[in-house]
């Protein structure tokens, strides 16, 4: 009997019970014990989680038509005790395969040789949603910790019905529970399977009941080897039989409706491997050949003609963006904003607005597809696999049931693979070809992407500040931006933010980081200017007007790692500092020192410290790793990341195009987290440093340079312009 | 052009190819002999993830022709450099300072080091960075890399 409230079942869900269920029975197939897990979040939903205390039991054959929606990981145990964990989370190099590996192993006190991860195939996966936002660590990561626990006191229960002895009498442990009594009385957790299957709710928002929480070793690392010898398998590294190269030709344009006009397929005809190219309706022209070199020239020869909508010959961004803007929401309102600013001994409003990005993951996009009668599998590394079926089913016209979905490592994200484009274009190409076809993306392809960029922000902010440095307004306007990256970090009396929406002029895709890169940039390097109107130093300021007492500790941590104060930079050197609230706990300060070489512009990051509260700290030194890695790109959004666009061309079509981080650019780097002891679920990093980096190292070229800068990147040309100004 | 008949020394062994003379030999090594480790990040000579050894220096195979390597040349690939079970002692270091993220970048990185250090044993961090400037990481390994190949100079190792 089940004791929850279900959701009436509507037509999808009537098809994601029947895929749950055929996916269940495959997963499960002569599993012993089986478990499914609802992964809750009091937190997150606002309201408390019911049902934690009980574990439920249904059928296995029933089971499914029971485990809706809701029980979406999967712990399935073998009766010789060796344990598979289902999951719909993808491995995309943020290191979830080692988390998991680890925290099954810990919390089972199992050795690896004994546990499985299959993650992200969605014949044999739940579907729990897509891996993005850094979440999966934090609560997929923390849900298994808890789901461990409460294996290891279900399995005393189940133990003492079959060993008829008192459940006090019982211990677990590697895998078997036995008395304490009496020796002879031993179980392997594989054998307490009764045909059921047991399911249970945790929530990721509860501390673990033992008080423990898991070793994240970075050295057990579960891909090292397959990645230092070359032999983990990407994409690109499946060959099915008599598989064919395929690509479809994409408008070089970044707008939306274009339509093509006209091909001359003749000389890709002569390209040798070519095996076919064609032009199919009014959209598209793919080609099909033994190599990938023979499809990307023949369709570089095809010299499509386009027709594109009308456009202003000068493609100005921020008139792009304020014309045709409208208010979507006021996300924060306190006081009377215009009356504040009216009353503030000073007013300082700027208008900042950040660039066009791309995710440059090193591996392109990538999707092998087979098409065999009517049934789909496609190979590919994306985020969001079953998002990916569903595109390719419909794309197809064919049922989900048909399509399978292969989740491969992926080589880097970021965003970039959260479509499901790639699948689905593979899946159209073999479908037509009638043999496996294998779509790489070229670099150029890969910048381009039919025009995806992360989105251009365009931010007016104003801020009044008393005479003794207190900021009593602050008014917001965001432009063009998702809307999600505005968690409050300053204390204001009067305070507005709104949200408007503009008409892109190019498909919004989102990257690592999201709005918080955005308006985190802007509020910062707004800030410097109104400390130093205020007459303030940087650290003071904030520390006067932050809303969280917790940043204090952050600012006091940077200050000191930087020498603040007693520092003296020489020329043309400068500090600076910036902080971020990424929600959920998550708090940042990082302080960069900076040297500007004036004759070229050019700007080099010298020193960059960081100083992170993100509650109870799991393994310092993987933490540590990962905050420089992100503030290594956050150097990038900083001082090189920028798509060029214009009127209809996206001109950035190569890594000679657009720069990110290289070697050379990474300065050293100091990283600490604080430890506040926080008993609670852990909260993540993987966005969080990238954030201030990029404020701090605006801030620190203003300090050397007093020029300001009101677009993102600082390249040599703004900033030697800026500075002959 | 036609296809001819080429000779290849890959990973001390002899391999014969047919193939377009023209061929990237990034392609030809991924696609005909299935030597999959060296990958394909931007066909520009950019990235550095299609980076091979050819005599000991590091070479990117997606703007070699293969024809330009069928007179002799000894070409390693990630797998000759070594196999689980079998890791070379720069494998290693990359292994146990977690010298990567995702991965994809890591075989033309560990390419890189390796010709570094045939040529020039003890780098120093700045040699290091110079001679690696040009391979790119997204994940931000660098700090990783950059330690993991050092550690090597430090042990006195040779490629």
């Amino acid at each position: 009997m089940l004791a929850r409230a279900w959701r009436p079942v509507t037509r999808k869900n009537e098809f994601e019970r029947d895929q749950t269920r055929r996916s269940f029975l495959t997963a499960v197939g002569h599993a012993s014990l089986v478990y499914a897990f609802h992964f809750a979040c009091s937190k997150k939903d606002e309201e408390p989680v019911s049902g934690v205390d009980d574990v439920l039991e249904a059928d296995i054959h029933d089971a499914a038509t029971e485990v809706r929606l809701d029980y979406r990981e999967w712990l399935v145990v073998d009766l010789d005790g060796s344990v598979a964990a289902h999951t719909g989370r993808s491995e995309l190099g943020q290191g979830l395969k080692t988390v998991l590996s680890n925290v099954i192993c810990q919390g089972l006190e199992l050795p690896e040789s004994r546990v499985q991860l299959i993650m992200g195939d969605t014949e044999l996966c739940p579907n729990d949603g897509p891996t993005t936002g850094s979440s999966s660590t934090r609560v997929v990561g923390w849900g298994y910790w808890l789901a461990c626990e409460r294996v290891r006191k279900d399995v005393l229960m189940l133990a003492a019905r079959t060993l008829d002895c008192p459940e006090e009498e019982l211990i677990y442990r590697q895998g078997e529970i036995f008395s304490t009594k009496d020796h002879a009385k031993r179980i392997g957790m594989g054998e307490l399977g009764n045909g059921k299957v047991r399911l249970a709710t945790v929530d990721t928002a509860s501390p673990s009941q033992s008080g423990k929480h898991y070793q994240d070793n970075a050295t057990l690392n579960v891909n090292a080897v397959a990645i230092v010898t070359g032999t983990q398998r990407y994409t690109g590294d499946v060959y099915p039989e008599d598989g064919l190269y395929g690509a479809f030709l994409l408008p070089p344009y970044h707008m939306h409706n274009t339509r093509l006009l006209s091909v001359d397929l003749s000389k890709a005809r002569e390209i040798p491997d070519l095996v076919s190219i064609r032009h199919r309706r009014r959209r598209s022209v793919f080609a099909l050949g033994r190599t990938y070199r023979s499809v990307q020239e023949a369709l570089d020869t095809v010299g499509a003609q386009w027709k594109v909508p009308p456009r202003p010959r000068v493609f100005n961004n921020e008139q792009e963006i304020r014309s045709g803007a409208e208010l979507v929401k006021v996300i924060e309102k306190r006081g009377n904003v215009e009356a504040g600013l009216e009353r503030s001994q000073y007013v300082i409003s700027e208008t900042y607005i950040t660039q066009y990005a791309s995710q440059v993951p090193i591996e392109t996009e990538t999707a092998v597809a087979k098409v065999e009668g009517n049934r789909v599998t496609v190979w590919t590394g994306t985020q969001n696999p079953f998002l990916a079926r569903e595109r390719t089913a419909r794309r197809l016209e064919l049922p989900e049931s048909q399509v399978r979905i292969i989740e491969m490592p992926v080589g880097g994200g970021f965003g970039a693979k959260a479509g499901p484009w790639t699948a689905a274009e593979a899946a159209t190409l073999a479908q037509t070809a009638g043999v496996p076809v294998k779509y790489v993306y070229s670099r150029k392809e890969q910048f381009q992407r039919r025009g995806r960029y992360k989105e251009s922000v365009l931010i007016d902010i104003a801020s009044g500040v008393l005479p003794n440095g207190q900021l009593l307004a602050r008014k917001i306007d965001i432009h063009q931006d998702t809307g999600k990256g505005t968690k409050e970090v300053y204390e204001a009396s009067h305070v507005l933010t709104r949200l408007f929406k503009a008409p892109m002029p190019v498909r919004h895709s989102v990257m690592r980081g999201t709005s918080f890169v955005q308006t985190g940039y802007a509020l910062e390097s707004h800030t410097d200017v109104v400390a130093k109107t205020a007459g303030l130093d940087p650290v003071e300021f904030r520390k006067r007007n932050v809303v969280l007492p917790a940043f204090r500790p952050l600012l006091d941590a940077c200050a000191e790692m930087i020498d603040f104060g007693t520092y003296q930079a020489p020329d043309d050197h400068g500090i600076g500092f910036a902080i971020c609230n990424h929600g959920d706990r998550q708090l940042g300060a990082v302080a960069a020192e900076v040297s500007v070489d004036r004759p070229t512009g050019r700007v080099e990051v010298k020193r960059l410290c960081g100083a992170f509260d993100i509650g109870v700290i799991i393994n310092v030194n993987t933490l540590i790793m990962g905050a420089k890695g992100a503030m290594i790109w956050g150097i990038g959004y900083a001082l090189f990341e920028e798509v060029a666009l214009n009127g209809h061309m996206a001109f950035t079509q190569s890594l000679n195009d657009y720069r990110i981080s290289r070697f050379s650019a990474v300065p050293p780097i100091k990283v600490v987290f604080l430890d506040n002891q926080d008993p609670s679920s852990p909260r993540g990093c993987g966005e969080l440093p990238v954030i201030p980096t990029i404020g701090a190292i605006c801030n620190a070229v203003y300090d050397a340079t007093s020029a300001r800068f009101y677009t993102l990147p600082l390249t040599p040309e703004r900033v030697k312009a800026a500075l002959q100004s | 052009m036609t296809k001819v008949k080429l000779i290849l020394n890959v990973n001390g062994e002899t391999r014969q190819v047919t193939t377009d003379p023209e061929e990237p030999l990034l392609w030809v090594l991924r696609d005909q002999l299935r030597l999959t480790g060296t990958k394909f990040g931007c066909g520009e000579a950019i990235c550095g993830a299609c980076s091979v050894l050819v005599d000991h220096q590091a070479w990117r195979s997606c703007a070699i022709p293969v024809e330009a390597v069928a007179n002799g040349e000894k070409i390693t690939t990630i797998e000759g450099i070594g196999v689980p079970g079998r890791l070379s002692p720069l494998q290693r270091a990359f292994s146990e300072h977690t010298a990567f993220g995702c991965g994809f970048c890591t075989p033309g990185m560990i390419i890189n080091a390796t010709a570094l250090l045939h040529a020039n044993p003890h780098p120093s961090r700045i040699e290091i960075i110079a001679t690696m400037d040009e391979n790119l990481c997204r994940c931000g390994a660098y700090p990783a890399i950059i330690d993991a190949s050092e550690s090597m100079a430090a042990c006195n190792q040779k490629e």
